[in-house]
């Protein structure tokens, strides 16, 4: 189908190639069914909210094509990104679990398809099918898991450099590069971003890239950037 | 043989105690009990996950901790807790490190058991898809409180009111 976003929509779960490799789609047959039954497949361009921090939940939010942010923001305005979702994932999960406020704000970076399922439906779907239940517990542990490792890089880092180096050095590892003498990541957040994502301000990033590539610890190469000294790197994120 | 959960008065204000009498019976089967002393460590954080601690009884101090071994306290457990079970849901590596602030008989189920218990059970299966929501909500409230405080005095002063 022709989508105005240049998106291929999978309108149904049952012949999407992708559902294999998703920890919540590999669902048994009988469940992808029901699951057919309940869901609602959309297009969000870029820039698109799903959600809200402290809007009540309507349902949950199937990643199936394109990456969100999810970010959590203080009364005085200042925000931080918590993760970029990608492909996949479950969002507003544990909000329509529990049925309190979602607890971030989801906002499309690409444009993506994303499958809505109402929370009514999506608790009676869990109820009856005890596979996909097992399924949503995993993605929470997983969540839970990177929220604990939010929580120590935040609570427990001294200083900007040393978080933004341990962000680098999760990326590397993240796409595959980490055992690599020099590894690249594609940069596709910005400064800005970037900030937010370890909590400080779009000052200090830029200041601090320019420290690293004046001691040749990264190089840039368009939007690409080059670990060229992975020792260096490491000892920044340890100390 | 070990006391039957059944015997248990606290079971029914437990949202995940509170089991069918079957599923009690069968859990009955899966569990080991121990009465462990203060200071006692549940497990600790990076270690393998092998199974979910319940806590019958005292506290627990859950910590995470930095390279450098600095400490950071995340909440105190209670009574009818279960500890490490989203690490033993996803079979990675325990999130955080737990340890018994009281003598406290704790009943430990392993991974495997676990599993195929919830699989069998689906009401107690979502009663733990519940206390996962539980548990991340608390953790994206540490996220906010710890992330947007401007100063690091702020922090700490807010870190504090949560161990209780």
């Amino acid at each position: 189908m022709l989508s105005p976003y240049g998106l291929d929509i999978i309108e149904s779960c049952l012949t999407c190639k992708m559902r294999a490799d998703q920890i919540f789609c590999d669902l048994p047959e009988a469940a992808l069914q029901s699951f057919e039954q309940i869901k609602y497949a959309t297009a969000y361009p870029k820039g698109a909210i799903l959600f809200v921090e402290g809007q009540a939940p309507r349902g949950i939010f199937v990643l199936c094509k394109g990456r969100v942010k999810l970010s959590i923001c203080s009364t005085d305005g200042k925000t931080l990104i918590l993760k970029i979702a990608e492909a996949g994932e479950v969002l507003g999960l544990s909000a329509s679990v529990s049925g309190k406020p979602y607890e971030l704000t989801a906002e499309t970076i690409d444009p993506c398809q994303v499958n809505f399922v109402k929370r009514e439906d999506f608790l009676r779907f869990l109820k009856e099918h005890a596979d996909a239940c097992l399924r949503v517990a995993e993605q929470l542990s997983e969540k839970y898991n990177s929220a604990c490792r939010e929580i120590r890089s935040l609570g427990l880092s001294h200083s900007a450099a040393e978080k933004l180096a341990k962000l680098l050095l999760e990326w590397t590892t993240k796409n595959g590069e980490g055992a690599k003498q020099e590894p690249r990541i594609k940069l596709a957040l910005t400064h800005e971003e970037i900030a937010q994502m370890i909590g400080t301000s779009r000052e200090t990033v830029t200041r601090l890239f320019a420290e690293m590539k004046k001691r040749q610890i990264v190089q840039a190469k368009g939007s690409t950037l080059v670990i060229r000294n992975k020792t260096a790197l490491k000892a920044l994120a340890t100390t | 043989m070990q006391p039957s959960c059944n015997h248990c008065a606290f079971r029914s204000d437990r949202p995940f105690c509170d089991m069918s009498p079957e599923a009690t019976r069968e859990f009955d089967g899966i569990k080991e009990q121990a009465v462990l002393g203060k200071n006692a460590l549940l497990f600790a954080e990076g270690r393998p996950s092998r199974g979910v601690y319940i806590l019958c009884e005292g506290r627990a101090k859950l910590s995470i901790c930095s390279e450098s071994g600095n400490r950071l306290m995340l909440r105190v457990a209670g009574p009818g807790e279960v500890l490490g079970l989203g690490a033993t849901l996803s079979g990675e590596s325990y999130e955080v490190t737990a340890e018994l602030l009281d003598t406290a008989q704790v009943v430990f189920v392993k991974r495997k058991d676990l599993l195929k218990f919830l699989r069998e059970n689906p009401s107690i299966c979502m009663e733990v898809v519940r206390r996962l929501s539980d548990d991340l909500h608390g953790a994206y409230e540490r996220v906010r409180s710890i992330g947007l405080s401007r100063a690091r005095r702020a922090r700490v002063q807010r870190v504090r009111p949560m161990a209780s």
